[in-house]
């Protein structure tokens, strides 16, 4: 059950995105909600979004993210500062009810500064930016049906 | 492409993904017309998304049939690459991904059967020379290396016409000559961002993740050959070798196979990231990591 607990917590991770994204619109300087959406790149939609453009508000932001672990309900609370588009400290801090949420969140919480402070690619400077391959019209087309049969 | 159009970059879309090929030279029409020629015959004989395809023909039924002179290279790399992750990786995953959805029409709907892993390579198919005997039929699927593959030949291409300065871009598979340049890393969870950047120097780097070719609750195209379901614990990976098909295998064997390990069997550096957010990175891993 840990790759299970493992994928709400990419989950949660995604949602510091889109907590960023939600306070960019609304010029808040602090937001919180319960990312229980997928992660924005999942959708085979990340193509598509700008990668340029938005300003998002210098502050500290706090998202929770809520999961259903064997034990119970749990949650994580990730409180980020952003300064000038880049996120320049990272505080996580999970709920911990259980001792085996203890254990897990613990787990989450020693790695995950090591990669989730991102930067800004337009600011590195670079040539090429190598990630999971772009798709094809046919994969997006099926990806749209799915959607329509979907709603 | 008219006749006497002399191009860089060079952009076009085959084998179901974006291309870029740029050169300090001119690329002419007959050189990029070699190239596209060159990409066409590979996706004739190996993609499983035409009927018309070699591959399309062995799904269909068992027998014998002629794939070309790719096929001694490729099935080796792919022997070692299996050997490498104790078979999660397999190039006859391609009823697997059928399976999940990722088929011909795009369905994108896992169907009701259990989930099956790939057949056994022993039992089902043999390589004499260029023709593949099988013993039923089965979708062979080269996702894990073939890409790279297809972009050293492009590149040898450039090479022959006297090219010494270029980068053949696959959509996250590179090959590099000339004057170094940088690459950053895409962050899994957000393409506006890198989690680090590479300078390439020569060479390959290659890239696989599972964000984009996804397509439902947990369906995704990297999956274990073994099992026939998708990888839940690493959400990136990011391959340097001197070749690209080795880069682009080593790519996908970082998902099922540490990094240090494989750096000893393929002469590749290789970088990690894990659904968690957990970094691991070979010890001779030279790019810079943002953390």
């Amino acid at each position: 059950m840990q790759i299970r607990s493992r994928q709400n917590v990419a989950a949660a991770l995604a949602g510091i995105a889109m907590v960023g994204t939600l306070a960019g619109c609304s010029g808040a300087g602090s937001a919180s909600t319960a990312p229980q959406e997928s992660p924005s790149g999942s959708d085979g939609n990340a193509a598509e979004q700008p990668s340029t453009g938005t300003e998002y508000q210098d502050g500290e932001y706090t998202a929770v993210g809520s999961y259903i672990s064997p034990g119970g309900p749990e949650s994580v609370t990730v409180t980020l500062t952003l300064q000038d588009n880049t996120v320049t400290a990272l505080e996580v801090t999970g709920s911990g009810g259980t001792p085996n949420a203890k254990k897990f969140q613990g787990e989450f919480i020693d790695g995950i500064d090591e990669v989730v402070v991102g930067r800004n690619i337009d600011e590195l400077n670079v040539s090429k930016v190598s990630g999971s391959s772009l798709t094809s019209g046919g994969f997006n087309e099926g990806l749209d049906q799915i959607r329509d049969d979907a709603s | 492409m008219p006749a006497e159009v002399a191009a860089t970059p060079l952009v076009f879309e085959a084998i179901g993904t974006r291309w870029q090929i740029d050169s300090t030279d001119p690329i002419g029409a007959s050189l990029a017309r070699a190239i596209l020629d060159r990409i066409s015959g590979f996706d004739r004989t190996w993609s499983r998304f035409r009927s018309d395809s070699v591959v399309a023909d062995i799904a269909r039924e068992a027998g014998s049939q002629d794939l070309g002179v790719d096929s001694p290279p490729l099935f080796a790399l792919y022997a070692r690459l299996a050997d490498a992750t104790d078979g999660a990786v397999s190039p006859f995953v391609g009823n697997a991904l059928n399976h999940l959805g990722y088929d011909a029409s795009y369905s994108m709907r896992e169907r009701d059967e259990p989930r099956a892993g790939a057949p056994d390579w022993e039992s089902t198919a043999r390589l004499e020379g260029t023709v593949l005997h099988t013993t039923a039929p089965v979708t062979i699927d080269i996702g894990a290396a073939g890409k790279g593959y297809l972009v050293d030949l492009v590149a040898g291409l450039l090479t022959e016409a006297g090219h010494t300065g270029f980068t053949v871009d696959a959509s996250g598979d590179i090959a590099h000559r000339g004057a170094p340049i940088r690459v950053a890393l895409e962050h899994p969870y957000d393409p506006t961002r890198a989690i680090g950047v590479v300078t390439l120097t020569g060479g390959a780097l290659c890239a696989s993740a599972t964000n984009r070719r996804a397509w439902g609750d947990g369906l995704h195209h990297v999956i274990d050959g073994r099992t026939g379901s998708p990888i839940e614990d690493i959400v990136a990976t990011w391959a340097l070798a001197a070749d690209t098909a080795t880069a682009d295998g080593v790519a996908t064997a970082l998902f099922f196979s540490p990094s240090a390990d494989l750096a000893v069997s393929f002469a590749a550096e290789g970088v990690r990231v894990f659904s968690d957010g957990r970094i691991e990175r070979s010890p001779g891993f030279g790019g810079e990591l943002f953390r």
